[in-house]
């Protein structure tokens, strides 16, 4: 601890301020068992105590394209590929061919919003030779954001539609503010952007308890997520890898991600296949 | 036909008699009054008027500019302003420190202006409130339509719209806002602000007096991120300032923005005459230096003022005393209701289509008088006026003249009335008019390094962009600070650099206005009411906010009922109580390193480091007026500690033999010496009394001195129980500290003035015109201690002649 530190600490103690902690260290494995369970050894890093299931491997997900940089790819047969489809219920005046979209969805480091927040994670998804293709980008350092961002650029093409929910006002600002950071042309900006949340409210506002995506899932889908790890402590899962522990958790959180990016397919089929029914009468 | 007599209306016409009789101007109402009343009267001066100096309109300047300007009547510039053109366009940073009315806005809008005709530039504009932005849009708005330039000004604040925030921030021109808002809203935003930052070319920054303090030393670290993010988006701004008069507006404004700055100081503004008067309420209690209410004075000056035919401005310290003195005058004046109203209260709180209403009342001459708050010290035009009169000292020598500003016409004399209260200060200032005529005595200053202010903003600008490892913040080496940052985990150090890794938004817990936020909120339950009137630092909640303690928010009494010592809460109501009240507080300091050292008198003076343990054992009921103490009450918090930086004075053993007949005389001459330092001291630095504090104790910490129910010293060892071994040599020392941890500067600047303070506080308790002494001067004493040797004011005048500089 530093002798600065300390002094600041005086400091805010007489100016009444009660200190946050900081993180406490964990303990270090012994370098063999390290050495057993694969795990990562960095400088100063703590092994995990973090709680996991045993079923995750401790290992990052998908595998390394750049420095910091991991892909994770699949692809699923469920949902089909949506007919071309008349985009009216998203207020875009366009028959949308389904190759064109890109279905996106971030992990971040929080919801403080401003320039502080990051997106660790960026997953999209498009349908690519008959079956739903997810591709996930994930950093494993600070370092590799630039790498990521421009990975997630050379996906877009200049007539590509965004899917998300909640994204024209959550993950697309966001991800303008890095590029931004990034002293990089923001590759989002003109492109259509198809947001489900609005569509979604309009019809379902007042009859669901709220529209949020676990609850579209629920009533529209029929998704019951399994082993899930909530949204909120995606943060906690990275930072906690980022500071030397545990890789599992991100094996979560990518699965966490991958189940947002199917659902946003499943609620734009229900959109697409009955455009005009899902505008007035009932829902299902 | 005429309104029945109001028979108060009637006497005050009798007691006023001829000095009511109508006047030309102000100079023949000061004459009168200064006949009349020559015995309150301790300052008297005339500034001459003066012819202005102009200059042509700059031939560099855009012509769709100077067409609007002639359209709006200006066709040539004050000397001023012509030099700010010239400065600005050598690309200086600028500061404008020339009186109130004489046009320093077109000082900055035409360079702005211009940039933004010619180069598309965009420029942000700083000012302390609201409403000055909201004047200042205003008249940027009209000087647009008049030249139809194009130009697009908007203010953001808090109440802007968030749909209107996109558009201000793509297609503002010109962005109006605060510095609050430039910390919480813009800087951590600030790539959605690209576009403005890209083509950032000004920054303005008004009323840079008021950024002091703490306040300032936070302002200084929010610019220091404005360059930082300025950088990022590769643009340098040059910086226009404007300051009402103070000592040293190009160091002051230098030290807010870090960059060498040229001053402007000399205005070619023409002015009338000018006459001031200083007015002490007469005594009417020597020996309790009891003086007569500055508001009956300042009644019955108005009064003489508008009967005289004169437009007169009355300023008033509170809301609550703006509704009394526009109560009285409207008794006298306004006792007809079938006639148009004669005087109007203007303060905040009315709604803003009434101040308009009022203004525009005003302006048209329709009012005879005005009373208000500071609301109207700025800004807002209101058109001439005649007199000015001043309830009470603003707080400090550049806001009296601010306000005496309000009045002038070119072609007739003005007047202004600096009415003193009973408060130290104002008994310190109305003895010396000196300070209001020749060099402005007060210095802004700030401590933009203060530690705990600099870690919350390094915090912050690492939220905004990350850090470097070897960056500079201000001139310092930010790593041990980001290290420290770290260590808390919301910084993460990978290779080179330290990145932002926390999901929290640091602005919102870094108030300006506060070191650390540690602070107390002051929540009023009068009547059921829920509402925060005041925040309190935490280092004064324990002498301020104790359960029963009478606390005062704009002079209005409020009392403590319940104090949440962990939820940083103080539960208060109204109160109409004859008394206020008094911590009963023991101070122990100790030196912990002296950073410098001198000769002082018989004596020596440092300045360094000290601790300071403080303890608030109960609190005293202290009637207004009298002083007589009327009890006390129990208060039982956790002590105080502060590591902080402080001036001190210490005289010899030897030399205190000489000088004393006993101990207790000395430590009795401290106290009252402290007493008058204080004052003094507060003045130099312009500093709220509450910043700076004082105390007297032995420089090793071995005892303090604190006064008794007496108002004599009584020697403490412990700040717990009562006790008196003395051991070892007996060395009192006097000392003047920051009130907060780690300081705030205002101890170095006061060890620099060393010797002009000591002489100054040696006047001010000789000068004085109490007997033995009060608390203008040497502070509360009890009428029984009238014996002329022993009085405070003999002692205190003792220490202050051995601790002089010879």
């Amino acid at each position: 601890m530093s002798a600065l530190a300390d002094k600041l600490r005086g400091l805010r103690r007489q100016a009444g301020v009660t200190a946050p902690a900081p993180p406490a260290p964990r303990p270090a494995l012994p370098d063999n068992v390290a050495a057993l369970l694969g795990v990562r050894r960095r400088a100063q890093a703590p092994a995990p105590t973090q709680r996991h299931r045993a079923r995750e491997p401790d290992t990052l997900p998908g595998r390394s394209i750049a420095p910091g940089l991991q892909l994770i790819e699949q692809a699923h047969a469920w949902p089909p590929t949506p007919p071309a489809f008349d985009a009216c219920f998203a207020r875009l005046a366009e028959v949308i061919a389904p190759e064109r979209l890109l279905l996106f969805d971030t992990e971040t480091t929080g919801l403080a919003g401003g320039t502080g927040t990051r997106a660790f994670m960026i997953g999209a998804a498009d349908w690519h030779q008959g079956k739903l293709r997810e591709r996930q980008l994930l950093i494993t350092t600070l370092g590799a954001e630039a790498a990521m961002l421009d990975h997630f650029a050379s996906w877009l093409r200049p007539d590509t539609v965004l899917v998300s929910y909640n994204g024209k006002s959550y993950d697309a600002p966001l991800l303008k503010t890095r590029y931004r950071l990034h002293q990089r042309a923001c590759p989002i900006a003109d492109l259509a952007h198809i947001d489900l949340l609005h569509p979604v409210r309009r019809r379902w506002r007042g009859v669901w308890e709220n529209c949020r995506l676990a609850t579209v899932e629920r009533q529209l889908l029929q998704v019951v997520r399994d082993d899930d790890l909530p949204g909120a402590e995606a943060p906690a899962a990275w930072l906690g890898y980022l500071r030397g522990g545990s890789a599992a958790p991100l094996q979560r959180v990518a699965k966490h991600n991958s189940q947002d990016l199917r659902s946003l397919a499943g609620i734009l089929l229900r959109f697409a296949d009955h455009p005009s029914a899902m505008d007035a009468t009932a829902p299902r | 036909m005429n309104a029945l007599p109001n028979p108060y209306a009637q006497r005050a016409a009798r007691q006023d008699g001829a000095l009511a009789a109508p006047v030309s101007g102000g100079d023949q109402l000061a004459r009168r009054l200064s006949r009349r009343y020559a015995d309150r009267i301790t300052g008297s001066f005339v500034l001459p008027g003066r012819e202005g100096r102009y200059a042509p309109l700059p031939g560099d300047m855009p012509p769709a500019l100077a067409h609007a300007l002639r359209s709006r009547g200006i066709d040539q510039l004050y000397a001023h302003q012509a030099h700010a053109w010239e400065a600005t366009a050598a690309g200086q940073h600028v500061v404008i420190a020339t009186p109130t009315a004489s046009g320093k806005s077109l000082c900055y809008t035409l360079p702005v202006i211009s940039a933004a005709i010619r180069q598309q530039a965009k420029a942000l504009f700083l000012f302390p409130t609201k409403a000055l932005a909201q004047d200042q849009v205003a008249e940027l708005l009209e000087l647009n339509q008049a030249g139809e330039l194009g130009v697009k000004a908007f203010t953001f604040d808090g109440d802007t719209p968030g749909d209107a925030r996109q558009a201000i921030r793509l297609h503002g021109d010109i962005v109006v806002s605060n510095p609050d808002m430039l910390h919480q809203a813009i800087l951590p935003h600030h790539t959605k602000w690209a576009q403005f930052f890209e083509n950032l070319r000004y920054v303005v920054i008004d009323e840079v007096h008021t950024y002091r303090g703490v306040f300032g030393s936070h302002v200084a670290n929010v610019l220091r991120r404005l360059q930082r993010v300025c950088a990022f988006y590769g643009v340098s701004p040059q910086f226009i300032l404007c300051s009402a008069t103070i000592g040293n507006p190009a160091e002051h404004a230098s030290a807010l923005i870090e960059q060498p700055v040229t001053a402007i100081t000399d205005s070619g503004a023409p002015v009338g005459e000018k006459h001031v008067l200083l007015w002490n309420p007469p005594v009417v209690n020597a020996d309790l230096g009891l003086r007569a209410s500055a508001r009956s004075q300042s009644n019955r000056i108005a009064r003489t003022a508008i009967r005289a035919g004169l437009k007169t401005l009355v300023f008033a310290q509170s809301r609550l005393m703006v509704e009394v003195l526009t109560k009285y005058l409207k008794d006298v004046f306004d006792s007809d209701p079938r006639k148009p109203a004669r005087i109007r209260a203007y303060r905040g709180g009315y709604l803003p289509t009434e101040r308009r209403a009022a203004e525009r009342e005003m302006r048209a001459g329709q009012v005879d008088g005005i009373v208000s708050t500071s609301a109207l010290e700025l800004g807002v035009d209101i058109g001439a006026l005649d007199v000015v009169v001043l309830n009470g000292y603003p707080g400090s020598v550049a806001a009296t003249w601010q306000r005496f500003g309000r009045a002038g016409r070119r072609q007739q004399a003005s007047l202004g009335v600096l009415v003193a209260s009973s408060d130290p200060l104002d008994q310190y200032l109305v003895r010396h008019p000196e300070f209001f005529q020749g060099t402005p005595p007060e210095h802004a200053r700030i401590a933009a390094d203060q530690p705990l202010i600099l870690l919350d903003h390094i915090r912050c600008a690492a939220f905004e962009l990350p850090f470097r490892h070897g960056e500079l913040f201000g001139p310092q080496d930010a790593t041990p600070w980001l290290e420290v940052l770290a260590e808390e985990g919301v910084l993460y150090r990978e290779s080179e650099r330290f990145e932002w890794i926390a999901d929290s938004y640091p602005a919102n817990a870094v108030s300006l206005r506060s070191v650390a936020d540690g602070n107390f909120v002051v929540v009023d339950r009068t009547e059921g009411r829920q509402t925060i009137v005041a925040e309190v630092d935490f280092s004064a909640a324990s002498l301020t906010l104790y359960e029963g303690a009478i606390h005062m928010i704009q002079s209005v009494p409020y009392q403590v009922e319940k104090l949440d010592w962990n939820g940083r809460k103080a539960y208060v109501t109204r109160t109409q109580v004859d008394y206020y009240t008094d911590a009963i507080d023991y101070t122990k300091l100790k030196v912990l390193e002296a950073f410098d050292g001198s000769p002082a008198g018989a004596g020596s003076a440092h300045h360094g480091e000290v601790h300071v343990a403080r303890r608030v054992a109960g609190y005293k009921k202290i009637r207004y007026y009298t002083h007589e103490n009327i009890g006390y009450g129990p208060v039982n918090l956790p002590d105080l500690e502060l590591h902080t930086t402080a001036v001190w004075w210490q005289l010899s053993q030897r030399a205190l033999e000489q000088a004393f007949d006993h101990r207790q005389q000395a430590l009795d001459g401290f106290l009252a010496a402290a007493h008058a330092l204080h004052i003094v001291a507060t003045v130099a630095v312009m500093a709220e009394a509450r910043d700076l504090q004082k105390a007297v104790g032995s420089g090793d910490g071995a005892w303090f001195a604190t006064p008794d129910a007496q108002g004599r010293a009584q020697l403490r060892s412990s700040i717990g129980e009562l006790d008196m071994p003395l051991q070892g040599p007996f060395i009192p020392t006097l000392y003047l500290y920051d009130a907060f941890p780690g300081g705030v500067g205002l101890s170095a600047p006061l060890y620099e003035r060393r010797e002009d303070l000591v002489r100054l506080a040696r006047e001010l308790v000789q000068r004085c015109d109490c007997h033995h002494g009060c608390p203008a001067c040497v502070g509360p004493i009890l009428a029984a201690d009238e014996d002329g040797e022993r009085s405070l004011k003999t002692l205190a005048t003792r220490v202050l002649d051995l601790i002089v500089a010879l």
